[in-house]
């Protein structure tokens, strides 16, 4: 099943942030995206980065990050 | 099982390790786990199983805590003298993290009661002292299909195995020959310095999480012999022996082979 899912981690701090994206995508199949709201700064610096390190594909717009679950 | 918010934080650093995931977190959460021993290879096995989120641990230990064992059991302190080693452990890992259930047994593990006290287990972690519950344990966790990780410390020498009966090989099985009592030292009378068994217990900790989650894979069919002196470790090679009295008791259903 492919779909799209949103989380708002605005207001969550690294690496927590990240743990929460982390989890939401394990529940995903290969292929989904899931869209996050980060906060500027070290969020949305490192955040995109962990998930590229994990697999996936990463497009960042902003502070607005599209991770599509690698498999 | 579901992680809670809390869950997320306390246990963020592991998760965001790319090894780990909350798949790995949630077995960790439904686990129950017995530990032999609340001395020195206990304390940090129990410290960081707590730690890490094992949802149930069990301490079996019948001793009381001694002035000389304080120096390598940072589980207790020195008011605890005289007071019994599950029940003291259990009321530090209570604070530690209230979240992980913690059953003391302040009772001898031996070949009588082994099996009610290890039954329904998920893993043993062996903290004993003596050849005689080493073997014990390792024989019984055999018979019961359930997992062990063996560890030991005999002056500046250490050894830690991971098991999974019917699997890899047993403790019997790296060591058919059971020591006489007596033909070897106890801790007791060899002496041990308090990192050396921290050294050791903390790769048991580690090879129990590995073990619970196989998030990584644990060191089975393998023994790591660690010497303290020189920080030299060697990685020893075994296998599963066909005559094994110990795999000859693991239940069926649980051999893979």
């Amino acid at each position: 099943m492919s779909g799209s899912q949103t989380l708002d981690l605005t207001g969550v701090v690294c690496p927590l942030n990240w743990v929460k994206a982390k989890l939401a995508l394990e529940q995903l199949d290969p292929g989904d995206e899931l869209i996050l709201l980060l906060d500027p700064g070290e969020p949305i610096d490192s955040v995109p980065r962990s998930a590229l390190e994990d697999g996936h594909s990463v497009r960042v717009e902003g502070t607005s990050v599209t991770i599509v679950k690698g498999g | 099982m579901t992680l809670s918010d809390r869950d997320l934080e306390r246990y963020s650093r592991q998760l965001v390790l790319p090894e780990w995931s909350g798949a790995a977190q949630a077995r960790l959460k439904e686990a129950s786990v017995m530990v032999v021993g609340a001395g020195a290879l206990g304390s940090p096995v129990l410290a960081y199983l707590v730690g890490a989120g094992v949802g149930r641990i069990g301490v079996v230990d019948e001793d009381t805590v001694e002035l000389s064992n304080l120096p390598r059991q940072p589980l207790h302190f020195t008011p605890d003298a005289g007071a019994n080693k599950a029940e003291s452990a259990m009321a530090k890992l209570s604070l530690m993290n209230p979240d992980v259930i913690v059953e003391p047994y302040p009772a001898r593990l031996g070949r009588m009661n082994a099996e009610a006290m290890l039954m329904g287990a998920d893993l043993v972690v062996d903290c004993s002292d003596s050849f005689a519950t080493r073997y014990t344990v390792n024989d019984t966790c055999c018979g019961l299909g359930v997992p062990l990780v063996e560890g030991g410390v005999l002056g500046f020498d250490g050894l830690v195995m991971a098991i999974r009966p019917g699997e890899s090989a047993c403790y019997r099985c790296a060591f058919p020959v059971e020591p006489q009592e007596g033909s070897v030292p106890s801790c007791r009378e060899a002496g041990v310095l308090g990192p050396v068994a921290g050294i050791v217990g903390s790769m048991q900790a580690l090879e129990a999480l590995k073990l619970l989650t196989n998030a990584v894979l644990p060191l089975l069919d393998r023994f790591v012999q660690i010497d303290a002196r020189t920080l030299e470790q060697t990685i020893v090679s075994t296998g599963m022996r066909p005559d094994c009295e110990a795999c000859a008791r693991v239940p069926a259903a649980t051999q893979s082979l």
